[in-house]
């Protein structure tokens, strides 16, 4: 039954795609031009969005130091363990101080937001804002991850 | 149990190899018995797995903490229906929920077409159990649900305090079928590959296939949405996490592959681009298990790094290779029947959706995979945030709306411009209103360029079901409520579709609202006292400690006031799991005001009762939940039953849209 089908519809077919036309390329051109266009601001959009401050240098700790002057001034995202005995949580609603190592150096970092559910001692974090040499960092974003127990966990802060 | 469970998934992936060759050998040599023993080795295969799961589960009841897998996620305090969606709350049980839906679903398909797609079945048989082989292959060699402790645990771990929560119950379970069920149009276009048979019987065979797990992945993508609202506490609904980014791509294809299909329906055409689509979408869904599994990538969705990365890398490899160069070998059979005959033709507006929505899920996918490519050229890892999706995403988004109002009242082949601009003049004087106002009135330009967009777009498609029920009424001299009814039911394909539209555009108020006018305050006050955040006072009560079976509560109790006018209590919990007592939990209070979510987040407390509450006000978000209502009704009507025989139906609606709309 979907034999006889077919073979119309390819008969039907085979007549129209002889009579191609000047303006049938014509139509053509259009179309690439208007793919062509949205490719462009696509490309254009992505790059501005790059240049801003979308976008951000993820590094170690130590990678961070060894670059310091380059990312001045720039969004880094940091990963690395936080340090045990170095979170000081002031009173409510005070900013949170806390170090994290990747056990070379270590980062001093301020941090005004909600913490994440699993934040504590010893946990992998990746805090996410503006570096300036010599100051701590003033995150803007903590993440918490703990793969070698949390399975499917999604957990975040964002401040 | 176990042995049980691991007996049966061992049994399973034997009979899917055995059932791989019976069907190619029986196909190539002409027996119809070995073809029919590898179709009953395909429904075999589901029965196992089935019972593989059904004793994954029976030892979550009986809390049998033998098995690994059991003691690491449910405890005997946990309640009962956190016991039983614990199964899929891992990697292993994820892994065989999904092999479950792949091959469940693939047994139906087998059986719905086994009598109308003959040909091709043989081939989408093979495709089927090979994807069930390797994932069958996972599940007993590296990664076993059923795998044995040496020492048998008193208690369970429990289940993960934030996958404690009814979101759990639903989010993870969608969005694992929607991934599976692509299995299904997988195979089917690979056997009409295979064949070489890639007329329109394959297209019939598949789109509704394809429909299942783009509804099932949609749905997921939604809940998921919903859950990170209520349950993790940064106010979003969306953060652009990698996890979720990867979980979209998918979705933005199969959008994408449902309306070019139409176009190859109904005139022949974008058939080597459809099959390409297709091809993407699943291996896309691989690529995420894949980049999720293999730890590449920093998410908050902190998954278990696992051995299984590899193997899916390598399953990735072969579906791409074998897919592009069947399609490459293919090529000349795939010709176009047609040309495009005009730019203001529907194919050309299909056409241009489907740029649309591929350059969004390049942009994303470039967005979301742009740190493993800058370490490898520029040695920097750069990773994008959400203000990079944000800049890309929304322009794009707001031309696809353009284009979702346009693109319907488009005719096949050429439509008069004339007629068209008349069509859509009262939606766009509205969009232009809304656009004048709110540029007055509110404080970000983009939003009401936003705003006047979607209106002009939801104008449209309102106007559209008016005119359809206008023309039923007048035609068919029904009432204006039967005619509506009637106009859903006889052409589900259409107006399905555009209530789905509906559905995303309703999003978008929400959407632009959220993202453009959220407001945020930090509070630290002491019980009694109250602070204010745009036009609303929170007063804040005090705090409560409780306890439930399995956990210990603080709960913060905050008045909300609008002006004077009380408007509501809320409550914000942390909650502190037994054995997870280093993680406490929170849960967020939300209440609805008018149209303003006021969100109450509790941060830190002292003995004294000081409390410091970070408060969100997020306008109009309780129209992405009332978007998502539309979004499921709209995929049911796409579902339902056809009273008409298709075929009667395709002449009228060739004649153009504009005419019969």
């Amino acid at each position: 039954m979907s034999e006889r089908r077919e073979a119309s519809g390819g008969e039907m077919s085979s007549a129209l795609v002889t009579r191609t036309s000047a303006r049938g390329l014509r139509v053509d051109v259009r179309l690439f031009g208007i793919a062509v266009i949205i490719a462009a601001a696509v490309g254009y959009l992505m790059y501005t969005g790059l240049q801003g401050t979308a976008a951000s240098y993820f590094v170690t700790v130590s990678e961070l130091q060894a670059k310091a002057t380059s990312v001045d001034g720039r969004r880094v995202r940091v990963g690395g363990d936080v340090v045990a005995g170095s979170i000081v949580r002031g009173g409510p609603g005070e900013p949170i101080h806390f170090r994290i190592s990747d056990g070379v150096s270590e980062l001093e970092v301020v941090y005004a937001g909600v913490l994440p559910d699993i934040f504590a001692e010893g946990r992998h974090v990746i805090v996410e804002g503006l570096y300036r040499t010599g100051q701590p960092i003033q995150a803007d974003s903590v993440l918490t991850q703990c793969p070698s127990r949390f399975e499917s966990v999604p957990t975040t802060a964002t401040s | 149990m176990a042995h049980l469970g691991s007996g049966a998934l061992i049994l399973a992936l034997i009979l899917a190899i055995y059932g791989i060759v019976a069907t190619l050998f029986g196909a190539r040599r002409r027996i119809p018995e070995l073809l029919l023993s590898g179709y009953r080795a395909t429904y075999a295969v589901a029965f196992l797995v089935a019972i593989a799961l059904i004793a994954l589960v029976v030892s979550f009841l009986r809390h049998d903490f033998r098995l690994a897998y059991v003691a690491g996620r449910s405890s005997r305090d946990m309640p009962l229906h956190y016991v039983i969606a614990a199964f899929y709350g891992g990697q292993e049980g994820s892994l065989l929920y999904w092999t479950l839906v792949a091959s469940g679903l693939g047994a139906l398909a087998l059986y719905l077409h086994r009598r109308s797609d003959r040909a091709l079945l043989p081939y989408m048989n093979a495709t089927l159990l090979s994807v069930l082989t390797f994932l069958l292959l996972v599940l007993t060699v590296v990664s076993s649900p059923f795998r044995l402790l040496p020492v048998t645990p008193p208690d369970g771990a429990g289940l993960n305090p934030l996958l404690r929560d009814p979101g759990m119950m639903a989010h993870p379970p969608f969005l694992l079928s929607g991934y599976a069920s692509f299995t299904v149009p997988f195979a089917f276009g690979m056997a009409a590959l295979i064949t070489g048979r890639l007329g329109s019987d394959w297209l019939r065979a598949i789109r509704r296939w394809t429909l299942l797990a783009w509804a099932l992945l949609g749905l997921g993508l939604l809940i998921g949405a919903w859950w990170a609202y209520h349950v993790l506490g940064w106010g979003g609904y969306w953060g652009w996490d990698p996890v979720e980014n990867l979980a979209l791509l998918p979705w933005l294809t199969s959008t994408a592959f449902l309306h070019s299909v139409i176009v190859q329906e109904r005139r022949g055409m974008l058939k080597v681009w459809n099959l390409a689509l297709l091809l993407a979408t699943f291996a896309l869904c691989i690529f995420g298990t894949f980049i999720v599994r293999s730890g590449m990538l920093s998410s908050v969705h902190a998954f278990a790094v696992s051995a299984i990365g590899h193997w899916f890398l390598a399953f990735l490899a072969l579906v791409l290779v074998v897919g592009i160069g069947l399609l490459i070998y293919r090529l000349p059979g795939l010709q176009s029947e047609r040309q495009i005959e005009s730019v203001s033709s529907r194919e050309a507006g299909f056409l241009l959706n489907n740029l649309l929505l591929t350059a969004i899920a390049f942009a994303v996918f470039w967005g979301t995979t742009f740190p493993l490519f800058s370490e490898l050229f520029w040695d920097t890892r750069i990773t994008v945030g959400p203000p990079f999706y944000n800049r890309v995403i929304g322009p794009l988004l707001l031309v696809l709306f353009l284009l979702m109002a346009i693109g319907p009242l488009l005719a096949w082949r050429r439509t008069d411009v004339r007629l068209l601009l008349r069509n859509v003049g009262w939606p766009a004087a509205a969009g232009i209103i809304v656009g004048l106002v709110g540029l007055v009135l509110l404080s970000r330009p983009w939003a009401a360029i936003a705003y006047a967009v979607t209106v002009f777009a939801v104008g449209v498609t309102l106007q559209e079901f008016w005119r359809g029920t206008v023309a039923r009424r007048r035609n068919a001299r029904e009432n204006v409520l039967v005619a509506a009814w009637e106009l859903l039911r006889r052409n589900n394909r259409r107006y399905g579709g555009y209530l789905v539209h509906l559905a995303i555009l309703l999003m978008a108020v929400g959407i632009i609202a959220s993202n453009a006018f959220q407001l945020e305050r930090q509070f630290v006050l002491r019980p009694g006292e109250q602070g204010t955040i745009g036009p609303y006072t929170v007063i804040y009560r005090g705090l409560e400690d409780r306890r439930t079976a399995d956990a210990e509560i603080v709960a913060a109790q905050v008045d909300i006031y609008r002006g004077q006018r009380y408007a509501g209590t809320v409550e914000s919990f942390r909650f502190f799991y037994r054995n997870y007592e280093d993680q406490p939990t929170a849960r967020m209070g939300i209440t609805l005001v008018g149209m303003d979510d006021v969100y109450v987040v509790l941060d830190r407390w002292e003995d004294d009762g000081t409390a410091s509450l970070r408060v969100y006000v997020n306008p109009l978000v309780i129209w992405i939940w009332i978007g998502g209502v539309v979004f499921v009704l709209g995929t049911v009507t796409l579902f339902w039953p056809q009273p008409v025989p298709a075929l009667a139906r395709v002449p009228q609606s060739v004649a153009g849209a504009t005419s019969e709309a």
